[in-house]
């Protein structure tokens, strides 16, 4: 038996739920918040002692090898089953890498925010649920987890506990568990004509008892699209993204939207690749559809976040457009596009997740939220703002770095795929979106660094350098690095996604 | 012969005469006398199931040693065991959540009454689950009538007595249905024990002479006992009597009386006139369209719905829409997964009807949605336990609520024509059933506007102000919880037990 | 065998299942409590009636022992008349409950007529 691979799904629930309970024993005995620095010290070790135990223990379980266990069955022919296979690994070590850098900067970020055994708490749970369901072998063992997932990441978005948060987190829970029963839907349709629930590259429909109902089955596949499309924020469930990020804390953001949005993102590449297989969709209304959603998707995220005002919900509405940028390289269903789309996942997962943190270290030292506000910033925090560009510059895809690499492989794909007028149509939306894309994140670069000369009369005090904090200065540049370094020697990455590609296609 | 397999009869004697001995008690001797007798009951109904399942064969009890035509039998299976355990585990957890309102609402000299109700209640379902005889299931069919009457109309109010009398209306006319559908059985084959019954309906059916009789006794006794447990469209009744009576009333209404005619409804199919017999008929047809009809009709109404209770009340109709959709797909795997509903939609809905008591206690005492802003915060556990139920209602893994949906979906795949039909309904429902229940939890886990709170003077409570309560609600989320997660033990059970069955 | 004979060979049967047809629309239709519960019963009469006839064997007996036991053939079915029996207990503590809830309405309502209720209860806002 191979159950060690719960390890990295164990510990961090145990020791999650560990925090919980603390938390609400100091509750209970009514503490105030703003616990001593001690105490504060002790908590952060044992996090941080858990964030790298387990990231090591689920690159081991990842990289070591297919494994397989079948841990109890949920009904006669459900079991909850756990398959670490090629798609699997990629995303384990995406959310480690960025849980890690991410735990590491809100040791020092959710000074601010308090209430941070809590926070840990989840965080830690979250964690298990997402490795959990990145080994997810079969697709009642992904609802369960996608499901849990939803439920466990809610906390996070409603930290702070005001009006607003609340409600934001009702919102995402919501359009979360309406896009979850479209696929609960789509589960109970297509179990009925699938040999198993079992993913299978190529997919497991029974072609024997598949034929005939073919339309049941499209209408089922793209009600899943539509429902786990709302976790990666396609139109139309889109809506609570950009409601979710700015109340969240800028960790839990970070997460939300390298992260959470990307499990989307897995649910439809286990649904079309895995389960109801390319073929079966492969020229019909539901490709077509499905393209059309995703371009409408990338134009509009774009176009928003181009006149949004409000720094994280731009970046939340950057987050739809490029989501949608993966979904539509999934939607054309060709290798190289699907692998275009795979190196999207990484790439933006990292580039993102900077670019959020970067919005947390504003809101941190300065509390300043609007992107009007952020003017000068670049002469207080250089480093920072050095981070943020380099990680826009990727966003954008501007050679050499990573984002260039993937939009790049996505075009390609979209120009050497059978789609009609979409292998035209995809690029130049790929390409105006990007043009936005500048023209929304590179603005905040600009102004921040050379604010013009009113302003530095104006605000002669806030020109010098000041001391920028070490805590959350690291896991950014390493995420910057990250997306730079990413397109400097994409070769690893490409060659592991290409092979991937190639097995599915 | 095992001493155990006195249990059935001496649980039914038990209830039915703790029933006249609470009325010389005191409100609270009732009260202990009420919970004693049904912890009892409980565990000798658990005893019965260890031995059945241990046997793995139902057994035949004769009362009074009269052998089959003439004598009464009892017939105790898997299915029947543990739906008797679960009614006694269910029963009560709702009294033990609802003590507080019954104290309240219910004037002191008539306290005892309600016990002589409950007890009696009791008695008449374990009578309906283990008796096999047709004529003595009448007789508690309107013992179930008259004590699920007195348990609404014991809180004593305008809405209470006129919700009363239309229930009992209501009831009057299927039960009407039912004896005329019994009477023309009686007619057809001479036998009233039911297993007599089967052998001569099959003859029967085999000749074909009385085949239109049969058929209308069927439906007679169908809808008869669709009008009872309030199948779409005969629910008019249900939203006033499960909303307005006190707590504990409106969840054994909801969750155990309602349920007792179903499960009655399909002895008469598998052991009355056979399967498939039913399934050749046209009846399931009927029973499969207006399920479906309620599935959403009741959604609907619970989304209109202006108040917490009634809105549960409505999704009453809507979950046993699903049981009755389920019984009309005509297969065994339907049945199963109708059957599986019936425990775990007992299971959420006292559980909801128990928490919605404790939101509306922090709230003062509305029912009205506009005033449980933020009650989740006053009142912690009811909050919580709240949110398990609708969770299980909405079908959310690990509860039992999504169990059940994947049990009638995999029932329905594969189902010639009602396929579409069932997910297409299931799907809409669960939409609809998401919409109301989040609407709800949102509603209670909004924080309320400081100075409202104060100007309405809503009261926190803790755990320790309503232990009883507390502790039911934490049960019942576990009990949901199990039935979510290790819903196959049951399930085998179940599928046992229907075996058993027929 | 057409209609007309099979009502006239069973115009007993006939006649219970009208009456039964006057009892049931009666009980769902009435607004009147009072006439409600007069359908209620003739309902059940009907039932029983119904009964009787099912145990009924024409040119027999009452199964009374008078002058030693007889042939069985000499008596009529004795269940029915039991079944009718517990029929009415049942459907007297009904009627007494269906009664006493007519009594508290009236009570409270000085009305027998449920829609008139409904309309005062509405009013009442409760």
């Amino acid at each position: 038996m191979n159950m060690w691979i719960f390890l990295p799904v164990l510990l961090p629930a145990v020791a999650g739920i560990t925090l919980l309970a603390a938390s609400f024993r100091g509750h209970l005995a009514g503490k105030a918040d703003g616990e001593s620095t001690q105490a504060r010290r002790t908590l952060h070790t044992f996090t941080a002692a858990v964030l790298v135990l387990t990231a090591v223990l689920a690159l081991l379980a990842a990289w070591s090898g297919e494994h397989e266990v079948t841990l109890f069955y949920l009904m006669e022919d459900i079991p909850v089953y756990f398959h670490i296979d090629a798609v699997g690994r990629l995303f384990v070590t995406v959310v480690s890498i960025v849980w890690l850098c991410v735990g590491f900067y809100s040791f020092t970020y959710m000074e601010h925010e308090g209430e941070e055994k809590r926070f840990f708490g989840f965080f830690l749970l979250v964690y298990a649920v997402l490795i959990a369901l990145d080994f997810s072998g079969n697709l009642v063992t992904m609802y369960l987890f996608y499901e849990l997932m939803t439920l466990c990441s809610m906390p996070l978005v409603l930290h702070n506990g005001s009006r607003e948060a609340i409600m934001a987190a009702l919102k995402y829970l919501f359009y979360s568990m309406c896009g979850a029963y479209l696929g609960l839907f789509g589960i109970f349709c297509l179990y009925h004509y699938c040999d198993t629930l079992a993913f299978t590259a190529g997919g497991t429909l029974n072609n024997a008892a598949a034929s005939g109902h073919t339309g049941l089955l499209l209408v089922a596949v793209f009600a899943m699209l539509i429902g786990f499309g709302a976790k990666a924020g396609m139109f139309p469930l889109h809506a609570w993204l950009p409601a979710a990020h700015p109340v969240a804390p800028s960790p839990a953001s970070a997460a939300l939207s390298g992260i959470i949005v990307k499990s989307g993102v897995l649910a439809v590449i286990r649904v079309v690749f895995y389960i109801a297989g390319p073929d079966l969709i492969r020229g019909t209304w539901v490709q077509t559809v499905w393209m059309t959603l995703t371009l409408i998707t990338i134009f509009m995220g774009s176009l928003l976040a181009f006149r949004e005002p409000v720094f994280k919900k731009r970046l939340a509405y950057s987050t739809v457009s490029q989501v949608s940028y993966i979904l539509f390289g999934l939607s054309v269903l060709q290798p190289e596009a699907m692998g275009g789309a795979l190196l999207h996942v990484v790439f933006h997962a990292f580039i993102k997740c900077a670019l959020f943190l970067t919005a947390g270290v504003f809101i941190f030292k300065y509390g300043k939220t609007r992107v009007e506000e952020l003017d000068g910033i670049g002469k207080r925090l250089p480093k920072t703002l050095w981070c943020y560009t380099f990680a826009s510059l990727a966003l954008i895809g501007i050679p050499p770095t990573s984002g260039f690499i993937s939009k790049w492989h996505l075009a390609e794909g979209a120009l050497a795929a059978p789609v009609g007028i979409f292998r035209y149509l995809g690029p130049v939306v790929l390409l105006i979106s990007a043009l936005l894309t500048a023209g929304y994140l590179l603005p905040v670069t600009v102004r921040g660094f050379l604010p013009g000369r009113d302003w530095q009369t104006e605000h002669r005090a806030e020109t010098i350098p000041e001391k920028e904090p070490v805590g959350m200065l690291v896991p950014l540049l390493v995420l910057a690095a990250l997306a730079v370094l990413l397109g400097l020697f994409p070769n690893p990455v490409i060659s592991y996604v290409t092979d991937l590609a190639a097995t599915l296609l | 012969m095992a001493f155990v397999q006195n249990f059935p009869f001496f649980c039914i004697i038990l209830t039915l005469f703790s029933g006249p001995l609470s009325s010389i008690l005191s409100g609270k001797a009732a009260r202990r006398l009420n919970l004693m007798v049904i912890t009892l009951v409980g565990a000798m109904n658990t005893a019965v199931l260890a031995f059945v399942l241990k046997n793995g064969t139902y057994y035949v009890y004769k009362m009074g040693h009269f052998p089959a035509p003439w004598g009464n039998e009892i017939r105790v299976g898997v299915l029947e065991a543990v739906m008797a355990v679960f009614f006694c585990l269910i029963m009560l957890l709702s009294m033990l959540g609802g003590m507080r309102e019954r104290e309240q609402e219910i004037e002191e000299s008539k306290q005892n009454l309600y016990y002589i109700m409950v007890n009696l209640l009791l008695s008449s379902l374990l009578a309906l689950v283990y008796t096999n005889d047709l004529f003595t299931a009448y007789v508690f069919v309107e013992i179930n009538t008259i004590s699920a009457c007195g348990l609404i109309m014991i809180k004593q109010n305008g809405r209470t007595i006129v919700a009363a009398t239309r229930y009992m209306i209501m009831s009057l006319l299927g039960s009407g249905m039912l004896l005329l559908g019994i009477c023309f059985l009686y007619g057809i084959t001479g036998q009233l024990l039911m297993s007599n019954i089967q052998e001569s309906v099959s003859k029967i059916h085999l000749s074909g002479v009385y085949d239109t009789p049969l058929i209308v006794a069927l439906g007679l006794m169908s809808v008869g006992l669709a009008v009872k447990s309030a199948l779409f469209p005969f629910h008019g009744w249900l939203p006033d009597a499960y909303g307005y009576s006190t707590v504990s009333s409106a969840a054994i209404l909801s969750s155990l009386v309602s349920k007792g005619y179903i499960f009655l409804l399909l002895k008469i199919f598998y052991r009355v006139v056979g399967f498939g017999i039913v399934r050749e008929s046209k009846v399931i047809h009927v029973l499969f369209v207006f399920g479906i009809l309620g599935m959403i009709i009741g959604s609907v109404d619970a989304i209109r719905a202006n108040s917490i209770r009634r809105m549960i009340a409505y999704s009453s109709v809507a979950q046993i829409g699903y049981i009755y959709m389920g019984f009309g797909l005509g297969t065994t795997a339907g049945v199963l997964a109708s059957v599986f509903h019936i425990i775990s939609h007992a299971a959420a809905k006292s559980l909801l009807f128990v928490s919605a008591s404790g939101i509306t206690d922090a709230s003062g005492d509305s029912t009205d949605f506009f005033d449980l802003t933020g009650a989740g915060y006053r009142n912690k556990v009811a909050g919580v336990a709240f949110t398990a139920g609708a969770l299980s209602m909405v079908g959310f893994p690990m509860f039992s609520g999504f169990i059940s949906k994947i049990m009638f979906a995999q029932a329905a795949v594969g189902h010639a024509h009602k396929m579409l039909p069932t997910l297409i309904a299931l799907a809409i429902s669960t939409i609809l059933n998401t919409v109301y229940f989040l609407k709800t939890v949102i509603r209670i886990y909004t924080p309320a506007r400081r100075e409202e709170a104060k100007e309405k003077q809503y009261q926190t409570i803790t755990m320790r102000q309503q232990p009883a309560k507390a502790a039911a609600l934490i049960c019942f989320i576990i009990l949901n919880l199990i039935l979510g997660l290790f819903s196959q033990p049951i399930v085998n059970w179940l599928e046992q037990g229907l075996r058993m069955f027929a | 065998m057409n209609v007309t004979s099979l009502i006239q060979n069973n115009y007993e049967e006939a006649i219970a299942m009208i009456l039964f047809g006057i009892g049931f629309s009666n009980l769902l239709l009435q607004q009147n409590l009072i006439k409600k519960i007069i359908g209620l019963n003739i309902m059940d009469t009907a039932m029983y009636l119904f009964l009787a006839l099912k145990g009924y064997i024409s040119g027999r007996k009452a199964p009374i022992v008078v002058n030693g036991v007889q042939k069985v053939t000499a008596y009529i079915n004795p269940i029915p008349a039991g079944l009718v029996l517990t029929g009415i207990v049942v459907s007297v503590s009904v009627t007494a409950l269906m009664l006493s809830l007519t009594i508290r309405l009236y009570r409270r309502y000085h009305t027998l007529n449920l829609d008139e209720i409904t309309t005062q209860l509405e009013k009442e806002g409760l």
